[in-house]
């Protein structure tokens, strides 16, 4: 089954105001646990609201959000219905009932921000901490874990996001834009959510702090097999780097698939204004001058690989 | 965090908004002087159909202008009590245990409640509804321009004032992103002790306060980069001008405003003393 279910999602903005706005439009998505998945779309095609409701941030005004299989926003009602066949629920009381309900919904949604980090736009400006590694460890340290587990989190995030140990007793404040970027990122990923969810982690930085950023999302999904979201517009990080692409267009989902499904469809993408990665276009107008390469090269390096064989045919001719 | 939204401008195009806003803020003044003027069911019937009447024209649905109302309901309804126990007059009603109530305590509660009410929803419409927040402090700055020659720097108040309206959304955006990154990193505001709670507060005001002096120091640094030197010799892209339908606005207030203070002569069922 998939990992995350979108079920006729809806999110209308200040409804019932002249300023009512859909920002998503009955959205029906299945995301594959244990790969990452690129979204990617124009500015206000729902993105980051889609985002924020996957960790209930937000919450769809129509439809429903599933995490391996359960609502995340369930109410007493749905609780009530799961429970209502069980024997331990048959011998409680009216009232105690109603607070356990009420505990479990509790317990529900402050395990969720856990099971699915969510790294927001710009994440440096959430730092507040004295010290780098005192921030990283803030997420953990709310899921009450012992200062050793703390300790232990922090460093391996550190790892990850190629934080030195040097950097870790600094102030955050005093960081570079790409290292701060990295902090907030790890002080993310410390809490080892099984879903990461990033939107637009690169933006504004260069192609090294990019690279940095993108490389330790990797390498956190392959070492933990857990289910990474990447919100973004660059086409060029999307080829790269995921394994699934969405495609969102005003409110709604355009065209979902693999990596390749989804770039074949370069005209449809072109159309709606978004850009389909800068070596796929020098590769296509290379095949229209004759020159054998593959249809579907989307990374520098597949294009690299795929001229090698053109000039080693030519080569042997 | 939704909720708070500085000036409560509703867009519409009605005579009202495309009023000059001086104008609006004069005769705002003006309103709450005649809701004050009051005092005979005569003079407060017309109070309540100039209420109807610039609701109307304003085109600003009853129910948002209503909305205004609510906050201050509290304090309408203890005037309403106060007026209705506390009066004394001469036509007593009813009387129990130590309460008397009297016709014109009845009265005068009624008269409050239609003056506060008067009052919110009248500014509210001519004012704060049907004017963006910058032509509100635009037309303040034009306002108090005499009090320059006093020396006092009228124009710095302005800017100051537009600016911290400028940046009021912009502010509240800001902290409901920090507050979801925090909640994201699983901070909880709500639960646990005064002490504890105002503790959890920390992760949100230390950004919030970065950001605040960042935005402001990056704001006089492009403001000094186009040259932006204050208020002498500065000429506006839109400059205020009064129409005649603005004059004729401000002259049909005060006709209302004498109107009433005539009204108040009038012997019908009851008038305040």
């Amino acid at each position: 089954m998939d990992k995350i279910i979108l079920d006729h999602v809806s999110y209308i903005y200040s409804a019932g105001t002249p300023f009512e706005q859909k920002a998503l439009d009955d959205i029906c998505l299945g995301i594959r646990g244990g790969c990452i998945t690129g979204i990617i779309g124009h500015t206000g095609s729902g993105k980051s609201t889609m985002m924020q409701m996957l960790n209930g941030l937000a919450k769809p005004t129509f439809g429903k959000v599933l995490l391996d299989g359960y609502d995340i926003n369930s109410t007493m009602e749905d609780v009530f219905e799961e429970w209502r066949i069980l024997p331990e629920y048959a011998s409680l009381s009216d009232r105690k009932a109603k607070k356990a309900i009420g505990a479990e919904i509790k317990k529900r949604k402050a395990g969720l921000c856990f099971r699915v980090g969510l790294v927001m736009q710009y994440p440096e400006y959430q730092l507040f901490e004295e010290t780098v590694f005192r921030d990283i460890a803030f997420g953990p340290r709310n899921m009450g874990l012992s200062e050793e587990e703390i300790r232990e989190r922090v460093l391996e995030a550190a790892v990850f996001t190629d934080i030195g140990a040097e950097l870790l007793d600094k102030s955050p404040f005093d960081l570079s834009g790409g290292q701060k970027r990295r902090v907030a990122l790890a002080g993310v990923i410390a809490m080892r959510p099984e879903v990461l969810v990033l939107d637009e982690p690169a933006a504004g930085l260069d192609p090294l702090g990019r690279s940095f950023i993108f490389d330790g999302i990797r390498d956190y999904q392959r070492k933990t097999g857990s289910t990474v979201l990447i919100v973004s517009h660059s086409m060029e990080d999307m080829a790269r780097y995921c394994d699934d692409v969405i495609v969102m267009s005003g409110a709604r989902v355009l065209r979902k698939g693999s990596r390749e499904e989804v770039f074949a469809h370069v005209e449809e993408l072109a159309r709606t204004g978004l850009d389909i990665p800068q070596i796929t276009r020098v590769m296509a107008s290379l095949r229209e001058r004759g020159v054998p390469v593959p249809k579907n090269i989307y990374t520098v390096e597949e294009a690299v690989s795929a001229l090698k064989a053109v000039f080693a045919e030519e080569g042997t001719k | 965090m939704k909720g708070i939204s500085f000036g409560q401008y509703y867009p519409a195009d009605s005579v009202i908004h495309r009023l000059d806003p001086r104008i609006k803020i004069i005769m705002t003044i003006l309103y709450i002087i005649c809701t004050f003027l009051c005092k005979s069911v005569t003079s407060f019937a017309v109070l309540v159909l100039s209420v109807i009447a610039l609701i109307m024209f304003s085109r600003i649905p009853v129910r948002v202008v209503l909305r205004s109302v609510r906050p201050l309901l509290i304090i309408i309804a203890f005037t309403f009590v106060i007026n209705i126990f506390w009066s004394t007059g001469e036509q007593l009603l009813v009387e129990f245990w130590i309460f008397r109530i009297y016709a014109e305590g009845v009265w005068n509660a009624v008269f409050m409640f239609l003056r506060i009410f008067a009052l919110v929803t009248g500014t509210g419409v001519l004012l704060t509804y049907t004017t963006t927040p910058m032509d509100l402090t635009d037309a303040l700055e034009s306002l108090l321009s005499p009090l320059k020659k006093l020396h006092v720097p009228v124009h710095v108040f302005a800017m100051m004032m537009s600016i911290t309206l400028r940046f009021i959304p912009t502010l509240t955006e800001e902290t409901e992103k920090i507050m979801n990154a925090q909640k994201a990193r699983g901070a909880d505001f709500t639960s646990g002790s005064l002490i504890r709670r105002a503790k959890s507060l920390i992760p949100i005001l230390i950004p919030l306060f970065v950001s605040a002096i960042n935005r402001a120091l990056e704001l006089a640094n492009a403001m000094e980069c186009r040259c932006y030197h204050g208020g002498d010799g500065r000429t506006r892209l839109n400059v205020l001008k009064c129409h005649t339908k603005d004059m004729v606005a401000a002259i049909l207030m005060i006709v209302f405003g004498v109107g009433l203070v005539f009204l108040n002569f009038v012997p019908f069922i009851y008038v305040m003393k």
